[in-house]
């Protein structure tokens, strides 16, 4: 039922941007999608392959990463630097994007995936933030090499449909990060991550090379974030510290995964869709608003921090095991179940 | 030479905030085994209601630190009590966006009550120092770094010599063993809390002083504190107090290299902490656990 619902909706999703095409227009179909609905659209892919990235070595693999922005950040000045500076065409500079992160991944992950809990959060939670202060105040002769604060610009990407080319570009990177998903969860490297997260000493007394798979699960996610950056860079044209390195896409991703449930195919990129519109809806750019009361527009931004801020306490402290859970029939939905999960965690 | 010394004082009296931030910070942390994200929210707040006092009813600032401790530890006891204890058994991650979650609730309240602007403590007295020789000691960070050691002080003396305390410390060392000789763990767990939030308040107030505040002034603190926790080491009040004044003296001499600026203050701290995450991870005095 929740299946055939959600293919109906995924299909509309991925058809309905068609019909803003000119040939379309003239045959009159009925425009279904306005350039808000791409952009909306577009992000919500973006985040399906960050949230299912973060999902193989937080989900799978039982590692809290929290800097995971820095591989955004690293594939979008990649693909950006080379467009900008080097005039490589996009096609060629986006490859590249994937390959930069997962080598920056390696090379951290070898100390940093040494920690565990809450060390390993934090350290790379700063690498994040190193990262991104680096990009911007690194000067070779007095010039920013990465563009400073002031930001890169990149030429615009001259393609018919430009909105539409990265809607799909997006799309199919996000169908590629559920597939990598998919295919670890079923491999070898997927059941050694697993046993790593149960239990790291075991899984290295059954012959799990602990090492090797963390450092693999990390560059695997590093190079999807970094891919998902590179296309970010071209479609927005603009990149800068605060849209490649933002803390709230750490926090943001991890939050959908564990929406929709961590360690599965499908749940984080479902927890990236419910998240995300709801964070569009609060923000409102979506064309559906609404007023709040009491507050003033100025105020409404702030005000969707608090609600969103709310929503984390809440899902964390009733839900921990995802709302995914109810529609794949293993749960109901009900108060006893809600009382449940709060008294397996408290004192 | 002057300007060595003069760096070595300012760094210590950096250092002297990171002191009075990172002492709640590691007593939570070492306790209830908790990174408290909302850490630099609490400090902030302190820091907002020594600003009320001081702008409002002109009251000394240094006079309004037992209020920030008070009005904090209420806070904290009722967060620890009413939300955070409810989650404490759950896996480390929960209890990472639990207190990210309260940190966007309190950072985003305080914008909506008081606005982005800047504000700043200005009493008669600050901008002035102690001159000896060339090497300048202004008076108001020297007195914060006082009332930094202060707090440490006053922590260590009610970990070890107090009924609290030393329940505090049994719950620290085993929770069940704790528990099966009477000590209430609801109770203490948000006592602990309380108190690591009333030192958050106390340093928040110092802050004040010291920088014009905002309601997102605090985030950079709770990353700083963690740095400060790991390169002391956790568990002890006294490797905090290392930690933090080590702190200091390597951020002054890391913005002191020419062409580096304070722009990597982030880099340099995160760096020195991977350094030591990874070379000595029970930090520079911390006891292997």
């Amino acid at each position: 039922m929740f299946l055939i619902l959600g293919g109906i909706l995924v299909a509309y999703a991925l058809l309905a941007p068609l019909t803003s095409l000119e040939a379309a227009q003239s045959a009159n179909v009925p425009l279904l999608a306005d350039r808000l609905w791409f952009r909306i659209a577009t992000y919500i892919a973006m985040f399906i392959v960050l949230a299912s990235a973060w999902n193989i070595i937080g989900g799978i693999a039982g590692y809290a990463a929290f800097g995971n922005v820095a591989f955004f950040g690293i594939g979008a000045y990649t693909t950006g630097m080379l467009i900008a500076k080097a005039k490589w065409p996009f096609l060629a500079a986006l490859p590249l994007a994937p390959v930069v992160a997962a080598a920056f991944a390696a090379v951290v992950g070898l100390p940093l995936l040494r920690l565990r809990g809450h060390y390993f959060a934090v350290a790379s939670l700063g690498v994040g933030v190193a990262v991104g202060e680096l990009v911007q105040n690194i000067d070779y002769a007095g010039q920013p090499v990465f563009g400073g604060a002031t930001g890169l610009f990149l030429p615009i990407y001259s393609i018919e449909n430009r909105g539409l080319f990265f809607f799909y570009l997006m799309v199919l990177a996000a169908a590629l990060a559920v597939a990598v998903t998919w295919l670890v969860l079923r491999s070898r490297f997927g059941y050694g991550l697993i046993a790593i997260r149960e239990n790291e000493e075991a899984a290295a007394v059954i012959g799990v090379n602990t090492t090797a798979y963390k450092v693999a699960a990390f560059t695997l996610a590093a190079a999807l974030t970094g891919l998902t950056g590179g296309i970010f860079s071209q479609w927005n044209v603009f990149i800068n510290q605060d849209n490649t390195f933002p803390i709230e896409y750490n926090v943001q991703m991890i939050l959908m995964a564990l929406l929709g449930g961590t360690g599965t195919v499908f749940g984080p990129a479902a927890g990236a869709v419910l998240l995300q519109l709801l964070i569009q809806f609060l923000g409102g750019t979506l064309p559906i608003s609404f007023e709040i009361p009491f507050v003033s527009e100025n105020a409404r931004p702030i005000v969707a921090q608090v609600i969103l801020g709310v929503l984390l306490v809440v899902v964390v402290l009733f839900v921990p095991r995802g709302v995914i859970e109810f529609f794949g029939g293993r749960a109901r939905f009900s108060l006893a179940y809600l009382r449940r999960s709060l008294r397996e965690t408290s004192l | 030479m002057a300007d060595f010394v003069q760096l070595v004082v300012l760094g210590l009296l950096a250092g002297g905030i990171y002191v009075a931030v990172g002492v709640g910070f590691g007593l939570v942390w070492g306790v209830l085994n908790i990174v408290n994200l909302t850490h630099g929210a609490l400090v902030i707040v302190g820091g907002y209601i020594t600003w009320m006092l001081f702008a409002g009813l002109h009251l000394d600032p240094f006079l309004s630190l037992p209020v920030d401790a008070v009005a904090l530890f209420l806070l904290g006891y009722t967060l620890q009590r009413g939300v955070i204890n409810r989650i404490i058994r759950a896996p480390l991650l929960f209890t990472f966006l639990l207190t990210f979650g309260l940190n966007l609730v309190i950072v985003n309240t305080l914008l909506l009550l008081f606005g982005s602007d800047f504000r700043s403590v200005t009493p008669a007295y600050s901008g002035q120092g102690l001159e000896l020789g060339t090497i300048v000691i202004p008076y108001v960070p020297l007195t914060a770094l006082g009332v930094a050691i202060m707090l440490a002080v006053v922590l260590g003396l009610v970990l070890n010599r107090t009924r609290i305390g030393l329940a505090i410390n049994a719950i620290a060392s085993d929770r069940d063993a704790a528990q099966l000789v009477g000590i209430d763990l609801r109770h203490l767990y948000a006592m602990t809390y309380g108190i690591g939030a009333a030192c958050a308040g106390v340093a928040g107030g110092l802050i004040a002083m010291i920088q014009a505040i905002t309601p997102t002034a605090g985030e950079p603190y709770t990353l700083q504190a963690f740095v400060v926790v790991i390169l002391g080491g956790l568990g002890r009040v006294s490797a905090t107090v290392a930690g933090g004044l080590l702190f200091g003296l390597v951020e002054a001499f890391g913005q002191s290299i020419p062409g580096s600026g304070s722009v990597f203050a982030n880099a340099i701290a995160f760096g020195l902490m991977v350094i030591v995450l990874v070379t000595r991870p029970q930090g520079l005095m911390g006891r292997l656990r």
